[in-house]
C-alpha cells in the first residue's frame, strides 16, 4: 500500500515520467537533462484544460 | 463461496436502498451524516459492481488481449502503460477541482436531500457512464480528444462546436472561480496574506526545482507545504497587527484586479517558474485534504443541521433563484455529471491505460470518488446551523447590508441567527465579519473547520483550520486560473493563427501578450461584473457556468451515443441516451428560464428591464446573449447527432466505427 502511494506521488510529481524519459533515451540524470525534460513535459501538460 | 458473494451484494444493495430511503423519508429531527456516507458508499459499490460491469462486459466488450495505445504507441512520454491504481489516482487528481466542493454547498439552500440524491444517482447513471464511455472510445482511437472524436463520428460541425463551447466555458469558469476566491478573501487580512504568500513560495519552488535541486519534485513540494503551513500561522499575526492588517485588507474590486493581473502574468511567464510548482503543491494538498475530510467525517460523524428540504424549494432562494428542477441539476455539475471530465477522459488518461479492463476502475471508479467528495462537501455545508449557512451565503442585496438587518431577514425565514452569534463566530476564526461571503468557499471552510476541530485540537484551532480550508480552496482555484488562461491563450492563438500566422506562434512575445490580454480581459470582465452585481454575482455566474458545463456533457454524451449506436445498433443506446435526455431537459429548461423568465431574480432579460443602472442592464443582457449562444451551439450539435443517428438507424448511412485495428497485447504483468 505504501509502495503504491509512493508510486502515485512519483507519478503526480513527474519524477516517474523523468525516470522513463531517461530510460527511453538512454541518458543520465543531469540538471540540463531535467530542464530539457521539464520544458517538454510542461509545454504538453499546460496546453490542455484543467478540470473544474 | 458463490452464494456468499450473492448474499453480500444483496445485503449491500438492500443497505443502499434502506439508507437512500432513510434520508429521503426521515423528517422532523436531525439525521447523522453517516446516513449520507452509507447511502453513497453502498450505492456506488452496487453500481460499480453491476452496472459498470455490465457496460464493460456487454457493451464495450473490453478485451485485455487487445493492445492499448499505451502499449502500441509507447514512447516514454505521453504513451506509457501505467499501473491501474496509480492511473486511478492520477485521473482522480486531474478531474477533482473546486466544482464538486462549491456546487453542493450552494445547492444546500434547498436542504440536503435534493442535492444528495442528484449527486448519487447522477454520478452512478450519468457522470461515471459519460467518463467511462468517453475514456473507452478515446482508448480505442489512439487517445483522440473529444473534439477529434466529435469530428470523426458526427461531422465537422460537431468538432468546431466542441472547440468554441470549450473556449466559452473556460471564460465563464475562470470568472466564476475567481469570484469564489474574491468573496472568500475580501476584508480578510489573514486569508489574503496566506494566499499572497503562496506566490513567492511558488516562485522559490520553481527556482529550487530548476537550478538548485533539479528533479526533486517531492522534496520541493514538501518544503513548499511546510512554508504554506507557516504562512497560515503567520497570517494570524498579520491579521492582528495594526500596521500590517490594513495592507492586506482588500476590497472585492481590489482583489478582482489583483487576480486579473496575476492571471495575465502567470499565463505569460515561463510555466516552470510559477504555474508548475504551484500545481504540484496544490495537487498534493488537494488529495491530502480530501482524505483528511473523509477521515474527519467518519471520526466525528456530525449531525446535519440543515433540514432535508427548506422553504426555498419554491424557487425563492437567496443564494440563487429558481426551483429544484432545473436549477439543482445545473448547480451541482461536477460531483454528479461534468462535461469537463470528458476532456480529461480523452486527454492524458487513455494514453496511459495498460489493459483495456483498467478503464472500468479508472473511468467509472474515479468519477464515483469525485461524487463522494461532493457528498462530503454537502455534509460540511449542512453541519452548519441553517441561520449561519444563510447568513454567510446570502448576498447583502437580498438580506440587508447591516448585520442586524441581515440577521432579522434570515431569522424571519425561520432560520434563527443573531448579529452577536455571527460576530462571535467571525472572531473565533479570525475574521471581522462572515455576513454575505457568497460563493460557497467560506461556508465550506467553516464546515470543514468544524469537522477538523472536532477531530482534534478543539475550538482553539478553529481559526487555523478555517484558513487552512480557505488556503486549500484558493490554492487550486488559482492554479485553474493560470492554467486555464494559458490554455485559453493557446486556443485563441490557434484560431487567430489562421488570420495572421505570427499570432499563432507561441514563441512570438507580442502575440503571447495580446492573446493573454484578450483571454484575461474576457474572464476578467465577467469577474468584475460578478463583483459589482448587487445580488453577489454567484446568482448569475454560477448558473451560467453550470449550464455551459452541462451542455459540454451533452456534447460528450452525443459522441458517446453515436459510438454505441455504430457498435451495436439501437440495442444499448439507452445507456448514454437516458442521461443525455435528462441533461438536455434540465439544461435547456434552465437556460430558457435564465434568459426569458419574467422574474428579475431569475431571468436575465427581466433583470435588465428592471435595472436602474445601465451597466447592470447591459451585463444582464450580455449574460442572456452568452446563455443563448451556448444553447444554440448545443442545439446545433444535438440536431447534427440526431441526423446521424437517423441515417444509421434507417440504413441510409454507413455505421463506420473509427477504432484502431486489433493488435494482440504483448504486455507482461511484471511490466506494470
Amino acid at each position: 500500500m505504501i509502495r503504491l502511494l509512493l508510486a502515485l506521488l512519483r507519478e503526480l510529481s513527474d519524477e516517474a515520467a523523468y525516470h522513463r524519459h531517461l530510460e527511453a533515451h538512454g541518458r543520465e540524470a543531469s540538471p540540463e537533462e531535467w530542464r530539457r525534460f521539464l520544458d517538454e513535459r510542461l509545454a504538453a501538460k499546460y496546453s490542455r484544460a484543467k478540470c473544474c | 463461496m458463490r452464494v456468499l458473494g450473492y448474499l453480500f451484494w444483496a445485503v449491500l444493495a438492500c443497505a443502499a436502498a434502506a439508507c437512500l430511503g432513510g434520508i429521503a423519508f426521515h423528517r422532523g429531527e436531525h439525521i447523522n451524516s453517516l446516513w449520507l456516507v452509507l447511502a453513497a458508499a453502498c450505492s456506488y459499490a452496487t453500481a460499480y459492481r453491476f452496472y459498470a460491469k455490465f457496460i464493460s462486459a456487454r457493451v464495450m466488450v473490453l478485451n485485455d488481449q487487445r493492445a492499448t495505445p499505451a502499449e502500441r504507441l509507447r514512447n516514454g512520454h505521453d504513451f506509457e502503460p501505467t499501473n491501474k491504481w496509480i492511473l486511478f489516482g492520477h485521473h482522480f487528481a486531474a478531474i477533482a477541482g473546486p466544482g464538486p466542493l462549491v456546487g453542493p454547498v450552494l445547492a444546500a439552500q434547498f436542504g440536503y436531500l435534493p442535492g444528495t440524491l442528484w449527486i448519487i444517482v447522477g454520478a452512478c447513471l450519468g457522470g461515471a457512464v459519460q467518463d467511462f464511455v468517453i475514456l473507452f472510445a478515446s482508448m480505442r482511437r489512439d487517445g483522440k480528444s473529444l473534439g477529434q472524436m466529435a469530428r470523426e463520428e458526427i461531422g465537422k460541425v460537431g468538432g468546431l462546436v466542441a472547440l468554441v463551447t470549450v473556449l466559452g466555458i473556460m471564460i465563464i469558469l475562470l470568472a466564476v472561480v475567481g469570484l469564489v476566491v474574491v468573496n472568500a478573501l475580501k476584508g480578510s487580512p489573514w486569508g489574503t496574506f496566506t494566499i499572497a504568500a503562496t506566490m513567492p513560495i511558488a516562485l522559490f519552488m520553481g527556482l529550487y526545482l530548476r537550478y538548485w535541486r533539479p528533479g526533486k519534485v517531492l522534496e520541493c513540494s514538501a518544503i513548499g507545504f511546510v512554508l504554506v503551513m507557516a504562512s497560515i500561522f503567520a497570517g494570524r499575526g498579520v491579521g492582528e497587527s495594526a500596521a500590517l492588517a490594513p495592507v492586506f485588507t482588500l476590497s472585492a474590486i481590489a482583489l478582482a484586479i489583483a487576480i486579473i493581473l496575476y492571471g495575465f502574468l502567470a499565463s505569460a511567464l515561463p510555466v516552470w517558474l510559477l504555474l508548475a510548482p504551484r500545481d504540484y503543491l496544490s495537487t498534493f494538498v488537494k488529495l491530502g485534504v480530501v482524505l483528511m475530510l473523509g477521515v474527519g467525517i467518519l471520526f466525528v460523524r456530525p449531525e446535519l443541521q440543515l433540514p432535508a428540504l427548506t422553504r426555498f424549494t419554491d424557487g425563492t432562494g437567496p443564494i440563487f433563484a429558481g426551483k429544484i428542477f432545473p436549477f439543482c441539476f445545473i448547480t451541482i455539475a461536477c460531483g454528479a455529471i461534468s462535461g469537463f471530465h470528458s476532456l480529461i477522459s480523452s486527454g492524458t488518461t487513455p494514453k496511459m491505460i495498460a489493459k483495456e479492463t483498467h478503464a472500468w476502475p479508472v473511468g467509472y471508479g474515479s468519477m464515483l470518488l469525485e461524487s463522494f467528495v461532493a457528498i462530503m462537501a454537502m455534509i460540511a455545508a449542512c453541519v452548519l446551523q441553517p441561520g449561519v449557512y444563510f447568513a454567510v451565503n446570502s448576498p447583502a442585496g437580498i438580506v440587508g447590508a447591516t448585520p442586524a438587518a441581515a440577521a432579522a431577514t434570515i431569522s424571519a425565514w425561520g432560520f434563527p441567527v443573531t448579529a452577536a452569534d455571527m460576530a462571535a463566530l467571525a472572531r473565533s476564526v479570525g475574521e471581522t465579519s462572515l455576513f454575505s461571503r457568497t460563493g460557497g468557499a467560506p461556508s465550506l471552510a467553516l464546515g470543514m473547520a468544524h469537522i477538523f476541530a472536532s477531530s482534534g485540537g478543539g475550538q482553539a484551532l478553529i481559526g487555523f483550520w478555517y484558513h487552512f480550508a480557505i488556503m486549500f480552496e484558493a490554492l487550486f482555484i488559482l492554479t485553474i486560473i493560470d492554467a486555464g488562461t494559458r490554455v485559453g491563450r493557446f486556443m485563441l492563438q490557434d484560431l487567430l493563427g489562421h488570420i495572421h500566422p505570427a499570432l499563432g506562434r507561441t514563441s512570438w512575445m507580442p502575440g503571447v501578450w495580446v492573446t493573454s490580454a484578450a483571454v484575461v480581459g474576457g474572464w476578467g470582465y465577467f469577474l468584475v461584473q460578478g463583483v459589482r452585481d448587487p445580488l453577489g454575482g454567484i446568482n448569475s455566474l454560477w448558473p451560467l457556468f453550470g449550464i455551459s458545463n452541462q451542455l459540454l456533457a451533452a456534447i460528450a454524451l452525443c459522441v458517446a451515443t453515436t459510438i454505441l449506436l455504430k457498435m451495436h445498433g439501437a440495442k444499448y443506446m439507452w445507456i448514454t441516451c437516458v442521461p443525455l435526455v435528462w441533461l438536455v431537459s434540465a439544461t435547456f429548461t434552465a437556460a430558457w428560464q435564465k434568459i426569458f423568465s419574467p422574474l428579475p431574480a431569475i431571468g436575465f432579460l427581466a433583470q435588465a428591464d428592471a435595472a436602474t443602472n445601465p451597466v447592470v442592464a447591459f451585463n444582464a443582457r450580455l449574460d442572456a446573449v452568452v446563455c443563448g449562444a451556448f444553447l444554440v451551439l448545443v442545439a446545433v450539435i444535438l440536431a447534427d447527432s440526431v441526423r446521424v443517428w437517423a441515417g444509421i438507424l434507417s440504413g441510409a448511412r454507413e455505421a463506420a466505427v473509427h477504432e484502431a485495428p486489433f493488435v494482440p497485447s504483448q504486455l507482461r504483468p511484471e511490466e506494470l
